[in-house]
């Protein structure tokens, strides 16, 4: 297309995307009886706890509050009651506190509205601090500080801002529903944000699929903003933002990769869609995807909604067999249906049963390099998966660069040997954070 | 309603999978070999065929005596029979031909660790075993091509027992094939059916249009790296072009230098194996390089008439130094979003 060319080494290209009407479609999703709340739904510090069990919260209504840079605030997400604030494991085993709140019975979903900003008439810090306020993370996976991100990216002089339109995971659709339906949030979102940098040049990156979606938008509205619109052919994965920046600089876009900083198009247009209201981040907008739902589709799903809540909300049927947090490249596999979508949260995807059966059993490397040529940073998957094998861990790392493996999965997807590659490397680079832990080292979680 | 938590699956991502799996790149592999292991049976008749089939009856018994269980299912075994059977001359001794595809299994393969684990191919060595035990056999028990009466029995030699007939009389008319007529100085086949195979030679060696398409088809079909045979053959042909250039008196022309011997076999399913060739793709062109160099130089400065075998043997073990050379860059920056 446009003879355009992914221009980073390796990647997979999957199964076409086609899209359809009803991917534009955006569904509101009900309250469930109890909202979970975790302090801590990012990448980040915790935030801590500003109300008490028994407080009745207005929609809205500040929860918790950032004390840390990393670290966001958090809002009621419905007018309700705060049951109680208990301490629960997080993933990775330490303990996190989280707030339950009963929604009140005929809440209508209603905003409090706050005082809507005008990115023309507010000065940068202002617009800044408002980000901060909002709660915003990043929601295209990376799910750190949006506000942390702004500030990282003035001090460090970034002059053009990459808004990326690239699809994180195989059956996600929040790329045409925000294009479509949420085109003046975008707008909005990517004039504050150049306001904070205090600069114009602004690009939008979609994949072909979403071509003329994006094009609609760039054309009706982007113009006098001065958004470029580049669509590359589609190719796994080109989301990640290193390796988007490769693309475009060599797909001919005027781009320094020092100064550019990437948004996703989901973070983007949630700014804009706060911020000129005055309101505050309370939900998440989802695809819920996969063939034990009956009802997939984007759905706009409050902070705090169970799992199993959600699910039954887009139609589970009883034979789900698995639900991944994500996606099926790099999604995780939850194990409790009661645990809550939360900021970082970015799809959720229903496998029936019977669909994902047989999984064969691995089989010894017959060294046919495929996932070397399919590791989009390059490194060397079949090396690294002897290593793992034998249980050479440190070798991984010092010989063969483990540390710089985004856990994009590729290798796992294209080896015909069926050998869990990625899956070895995640659990050798946890051992390997933990132990760096252990020796008192700073390690990011 | 949804199932209890306590039900669900909970493997690691990624959860899709490309649709390839080793066993099905065997079963392509057979596939690009059917239409030239018909060919041969139609042209050497009965001994092509029981000579292929107890090359597969043989390397599927050493699988199952040295392999795990599970490995005679992978089908690598039946593709290592077939290409060693296509590989012999059609009138060997049957017994020899078992005992050469036990030896390509039980030693080539699972001595090496099984599947991915020999640094040679499994079928080379069988190969070379039987040159080396054998070798007034395998350079004498050619047969004619489409001689009369083909179909309904097998050459005398093909009977013969074990170590009791040392030098059975091998059927002497067509003792020539094409290539060691040429090393002997003598006039080469047609240009045409030298490519359609229509000559004496290995069982399934002598069309190289046949072989040809098959290779086109595994690259197609993704299961091989095309520039492994693109480099082997360009290679071959830029190198006997110079030679036949500087003295074509001495050296075969270019096409005569591709379409024979056991070129377009070798390059197309023995050098592309996975396990013996480069992982990347630069290496694959100096893989495929290196071996069109050492087939032209043993071809035609050696003793030998053929040097294929050898030149990817010697191919094969250059593998781990060009993977050391071309070993890949991680890319620099950090990738995260």
């Amino acid at each position: 297309m446009f003879g355009l060319r992914p221009a980073f080494p390796g990647g997979v290209r999957l199964p076409a995307v086609e899209r359809h009407d009803s991917d534009a479609l955006i569904r509101q999703m009900a309250f469930a009886s109890l909202l979970r709340l975790p302090l801590r739904q990012h990448a980040g510090a915790a935030s801590v706890a500003v109300v008490q069990p028994g407080d009745e919260v207005m929609r809205g209504q500040l929860l918790a509050r950032a004390e840390a840079d990393t670290a966001v605030p958090l809002h009621a997400p419905a007018t309700g009651r705060v049951v109680r604030i208990s301490a629960q494991p997080d993933g990775d085993g330490a303990a996190v506190g989280v707030i339950e709140l009963a929604p009140a019975a005929g809440d209508t979903q209603e905003e409090i509205t706050g005082r809507p900003l005008d990115p023309a008439r507010c000065s940068p810090d202002e617009l800044l601090r408002a980000i901060g306020d909002a709660g915003l993370v990043g929601l295209g996976g990376e799910a750190g500080s949006t506000h942390e991100r702004l500030v990282r990216a003035r001090a460090g002089g970034a002059r053009v801002v990459v808004i990326n339109g690239i699809e994180g995971e195989p059956g996600q659709a929040r790329v045409p529903a925000l294009l479509l339906r949420h085109g003046p949030d975008v707008i909005q979102g990517l004039r504050m944000v150049l306001r904070v940098l205090q600069t114009e040049r602004s690009l939008l990156a979609v994949e072909s699929h979403d071509g003329e979606a994006a094009g609609k938008l760039v054309q009706t509205v982007g113009a006098d903003c001065g958004l470029t619109l580049r669509v590359l052919p589609p190719r796994y994965p080109q989301g990640a933002a290193g390796l988007l920046l490769r693309s475009l600089a060599s797909n001919g876009a005027d781009l320094n990769r020092a100064e550019a900083v990437v948004f996703s198009l989901a973070t983007i247009a949630e700014i804009g869609r706060l911020l000129s209201r005055g309101w505050v981040m309370t939900d998440q907008l989802l695809t819920l995807s996969g063939d034990g739902l009956d009802k997939p589709g984007n759905y706009r799903v409050p902070l705090g909604t169970p799992i199993a809540f959600a699910l039954a909300e887009a139609g589970a049927r009883g034979d789900v067999e698995r639900v991944l947090l994500g996606g099926p490249m790099r999604g995780k596999a939850v194990a409790g249906l009661e645990r809550p979508i939360v900021k970082a949260t970015t799809g959720l995807v229903a496998v029936a049963a019977g669909s994902a059966a047989g999984v064969p059993e691995p089989m010894a490397c017959i060294r046919c390099g495929d996932c070397v040529t399919a590791c989009p940073v390059q490194l060397h998957p079949a090396e690294l998966g002897l290593l793992a094998r034998r249980g050479e861990n440190e070798a991984m790392f010092t010989d063969w660069y483990l540390d710089r493996c985004i856990e994009c999965g590729c290798c796992s997807y294209v080896c015909p040997s069926h050998i869990p590659l990625v899956q070895m490397f995640r659990a050798a680079r946890l051992q390997q954070r933990r132990l760096q832990r252990l020796a008192g080292e700073e390690v990011p979680a | 309603m949804m199932p209890s938590s306590h039900l669900l699956s909970l493997r690691g991502a990624p959860h899709l999978h490309a649709d390839s799996a080793v066993p099905r790149l065997m079963l392509h592999s057979v596939i690009a070999l059917l239409p030239v292991s018909v060919f041969a049976v139609f042209l050497f008749g009965l001994a092509a065929l029981a000579t292929v089939a107890v090359a597969i009856l043989a390397c599927l018994l050493a699988e199952r005596v040295c392999g795990p269980r599970s490995a005679l299912g992978d089908g690598s075994a039946i593709l290592t029979g077939l290409l060693l059977g296509l590989s012999l001359p059609p009138a060997l001794p049957l017994w020899m031909v078992a005992f050469g595809a036990f030896v390509a299994v039980a030693v080539g393969k699972h001595l090496f660790g099984g599947l991915g684990g020999p640094a040679f191919h499994p079928v080379l060595v069988g190969r070379v075993f039987l040159q080396a035990a054998f070798p007034s056999a395998m350079a004498q028990a050619w047969v004619a091509p489409l001689a009369a009466g083909r179909a309904t029995e097998l050459p005398a030699t093909s009977l013969a027992l074990p170590f009791l007939t040392p030098d059975a009389p091998y059927d002497g008319i067509s003792g020539a094939t094409p290539l060691s007529a040429l090393k002997a100085g003598e006039a080469g086949e047609p240009l045409l059916s030298l490519w359609l195979g229509t000559v004496s030679g290995s069982v399934g060696e002598t069309s190289a249009l046949l072989l040809l398409l098959g290779g086109l088809y595994l690259v197609y079909r993704r299961v091989i790296d095309w520039r492994i045979p693109a480099a082997l053959l360009g290679s071959v042909a830029l190198f006997s072009a110079v030679l036949h250039a500087i003295d074509p008196e001495r050296f075969p022309a270019m096409m005569t230098a591709l379409g024979s011997g056991a070129l377009m076999l070798g390059a197309w399913f023995l050098a592309t194996d996975p396990g013996i060739s480069p992982t990347t793709r630069r290496g694959a062109w100096l893989y495929g390089l290196a071996i069109g160099l050492l087939v032209v130089v043993i071809r035609q400065f050696s003793g030998q008439a053929e040097g294929v075998m050898y030149a990817l043997l010697l191919g094969s073990a250059l593998t781990p130094h060009i993977d050391r050379w071309t070993r890949p860059k991680p890319l620099s920056e950090g990738v995260e979003e």
